[in-house]
């Protein structure tokens, strides 16, 4: 099963890019390692008649405004159906917002687009909370691990390994407990430490709610 | 009434209505650098579209006339979906039971979203639809209507 992955995230393979992250952790325990190829960095039109080679393509992306960034619809675009049976696609998004059902709507679409375009479906692995593990790798150990087993996995298999993947996805939806929790986090002031302290760093803090385009 | 309208299909009149026409225009791809949100709040690292988001955001209502793409919007209408992250601050709030962005404006317009292509399934349509019905509910706009091109009706064409 010749497989390659693609990085869909204009950050293409820089060390602030989660999704290179991603792709770099499917592939680190491979026998074989997969090919990685950026979309930010291809020609989309080039990349699409390049990866119609290939046996199988997982695409790692980060989720913008509910569904892939302009970059991946582009490429998406370019890319022809099958014309032979046997191919596969899956798709792997990561995204800031925790609960991972903030991703059903761009799944139900990549799932028809995998049948439009004859290749059978893989899956999409979801992970939220995300956005921070470029600037703090340690804190998200277990995450990396499980990206790790899900590519070793996918070598052996050929498929996403459920397991693996009901332990990324969790939690699909916010607990009451944990709505509870958020919201007091929210209301004692907690909530916006993380955003302040770069705003202040950016000394924009007293900008940080201007209304530009009024 | 303040309108704006967005289009990449159809032959409308939009005479003394501001048009944002993406057939004419490429919009810049998000770069994903968060400088809208902690280095120049409420304004994006790229000039392009200034003029368009003090349109739409002063705009009572949003007219779109879309081209179906591969079942879905067009690269680059996702783009310019991608580039309206300024006019949303950073926060998260859990007020519906779930995650969303905090609003930096007061009011967002309504929308009106007209499509035109073609889908394989019903499945492949509802998919188009509920998708763009969360894009303007997470974008705050309180009234939201998605239409096949052919049900746009023009002021002045309703004889009724």
């Amino acid at each position: 099963m010749n497989t390659i992955i693609l990085n869909g995230s204009p950050k293409g393979n820089s060390e602030k890019c989660n999704s290179q992250i991603f792709a770099e952790q499917f592939v680190k325990d491979m026998k074989n390692p997969c090919e990685i190829k950026c979309i930010a960095q291809n020609v989309p039109k080039e990349l699409a008649q390049y990866v119609a080679d290939f046996d199988a393509i997982i695409l790692i992306l980060p989720l913008y405004i509910h569904a892939m960034p302009g970059i991946v619809m582009k490429f998406i675009e370019e890319l022809e159906p099958a014309t032979s049976k046997g191919k596969s696609i899956g798709f792997i998004i990561q995204a800031g917002f925790i609960e991972t059902a903030q991703h059903k709507y761009v799944g139900r679409y990549l799932e028809n687009l995998a049948e439009r375009l004859n290749y059978s479906y893989l899956g999409t692995v979801s992970k939220g909370e995300a956005a921070a593990i470029y600037m703090y790798p340690k804190m998200f150990k277990k995450v990396l691990k499980l990206l790790s087993e899900l590519g070793v996995a996918y070598e052996k298999n050929h498929a996403f390994d459920d397991e693996v993947v009901k332990k990324l996805t969790n939690p699909y939806e916010l607990s009451k407990f944990k709505l509870w929790l958020l919201r007091l986090v929210n209301k004692v002031g907690l909530g916006n430490i993380g955003w302040h302290k770069v705003l202040r760093e950016n000394d924009v803090m007293d900008k940080r709610l201007d209304r530009p385009f009024l | 009434m303040k309108t704006v309208i967005i289009k990449e299909c159809g032959d409308i009149k939009t005479s003394d209505v501001y048009t944002f026409d993406l057939n004419k225009k490429v919009v810049k791809d998000c770069i994903g650098c968060w400088s809208c949100w902690w280095k120049t709040p409420g304004r994006c690292s790229f000039n392009d579209l200034n003029e368009f988001y003090h349109r739409y955001i002063t705009a009572d209502k949003a007219i779109y006339f879309v081209r179906v793409t591969k079942e879905f919007v067009s690269g680059n209408l996702k783009t310019l979906f991608d580039r309206m992250i300024p006019l949303y601050l950073p926060y998260t709030v859990y007020t519906s039971g779930e995650s969303m962005h905090v609003p930096r404006y007061e009011k967002y317009p309504d929308i009106e979203f007209y499509y035109e292509g073609k889908f394989e399934t019903h499945s492949g349509r509802q998919i188009f639809v509920d998708y763009i019905n969360r894009v303007f509910y997470q974008f705050y706009s309180k009234n939201i209507i998605i239409k096949p091109i052919g049900e746009f009706i023009a002021e002045g064409d309703d004889n009724t």
